[in-house]
């Protein structure tokens, strides 16, 4: 399936940094929308808690709610829209083959994927 | 409560509710930012117009706290703008124009009177339940989830002095949410499971709460006033 996989980059404690980072996940994923292509964001589990920062914390959740209107749009059209996320332990070669799979499946949408054991216990995302 | 508590986006719906009600409730002066002298808010609100996307306008705010002469006790990031559109079609201008607002203008402002903040003090910003997903609104719930983010992340930076959260109104009754089409407006208010739109003093209702110590061992947590929607 076509489609684009963004990972979401470290960003600095201001706010052109962090404008920077997600307009440049808008422009990928208008693209991959105009195509009728698939979009997963890959974030860091700490940063969708907060745990490195306003910035990263920014970017991380300001994507999984993009992701989920995306979703919305994409579900009319037959494309979808995901996140996964991983934590500290994480091998970045399973990361990848989530994100592949859920470009590749079509059957999850608007969902978070959350890589590794970090997450148990914390606030739902 | 005795201090001064800014409130951004005072000039209607929402935000004007939360300012006229933090007014009412004690001895606190209020800034209200986005609010001209001749809309007629309380005389304990103080009026300041600024552009918060600048930083000359995040300075005017501080400057204003700052001769208001008490301590600074609360802040709450209300203001935001919507500008929908599907994601194929959203233009770059109509994107940052909403990231400006909305999450760009509260991030300023919070870095810049976080040292001001007393002990005990609660920063509340006004998130949306779009944050969980809504159709047309790719910039807007980005916006706003990034809101949620900064918000956990400065009740993790600003603890234990300052408590942090956010509100995520559902449909409410105001300015904004009249200029969604009736009829889609009233598909949506059939999807809500209290059957009706919120009115500000409910979201009002709730930020006071978060701003006073009835809620002091709450910080980092996004409450959804929305009616039930979010189930439905």
């Amino acid at each position: 399936m076509r489609g684009i996989v963004h990972w979401a980059k470290d960003v600095d404690e201001d706010w052109a940094s962090v404008l920077a980072e997600l307009t440049r996940a808008f422009e990928m994923s208008r693209s991959s929308a105009q195509g009728e292509g698939s979009i997963v964001y890959v974030v860091r589990q700490d940063d969708l808690l907060g745990r490195r920062g306003a910035g990263n914390a920014m970017v991380a959740c300001g994507l999984l709610s993009a992701a989920r209107t995306a979703a919305l749009e994409g579900a009319r059209k037959g494309w979808t829209a995901n996140v996964v996320a991983f934590d500290d332990v994480a091998d970045r070669a399973i990361v990848e083959a989530w994100a592949r799979r859920l470009l590749d499946d079509g059957a999850v949408n608007g969902e978070l994927i959350r890589v590794g054991s970090g997450h148990i216990g914390k606030t739902l995302a | 409560m005795n201090g001064t508590i800014v409130v951004t986006g005072a000039a209607r719906g929402i935000g004007r509710s939360i300012a006229e009600k933090m007014a009412s409730t004690g001895p606190v002066t209020v800034v209200g930012v986005d609010v001209a002298p001749e809309l007629g808010l309380s005389e304990s609100i103080t009026p300041v117009q600024v552009d918060l996307t600048s930083a000359d306008g995040t300075r005017v705010v501080r400057e204003a706290v700052e001769a208001s002469g008490a301590p600074l006790i609360g802040l709450v990031n209300n203001a935001g703008i919507t500008r929908d559109a599907r994601l194929l079609n959203m233009t770059n201008e109509d994107f940052s124009a909403v990231l400006e607002v909305n999450l760009g203008a509260a991030f300023r402002l919070t870095t810049e009177l976080a040292p001001l903040m007393s002990d005990g003090g609660a920063i509340v910003n006004i998130a949306s339940r779009a944050y969980l997903g809504n159709f047309g609104q790719f910039n807007y719930s980005m916006s706003k989830g990034g809101l949620v983010g900064m918000s956990r992340a400065l009740a993790l930076s600003l603890a234990p002095h300052v408590r942090v959260n956010a509100v995520a109104p559902g449909l409410v009754s105001s300015e904004m949410s009249m200029a969604i089409p009736e009829e889609i407006r009233e598909k949506m208010v059939e999807s809500i499971p209290l059957d009706r739109m919120g009115t500000p003093d409910e979201i009002a209702n709730t930020v006071w709460w978060l701003l006073t110590p009835l809620s002091s061992y709450i910080t980092g947590e996004v409450i959804v006033v929305g009616g039930g929607r979010s189930l439905s």
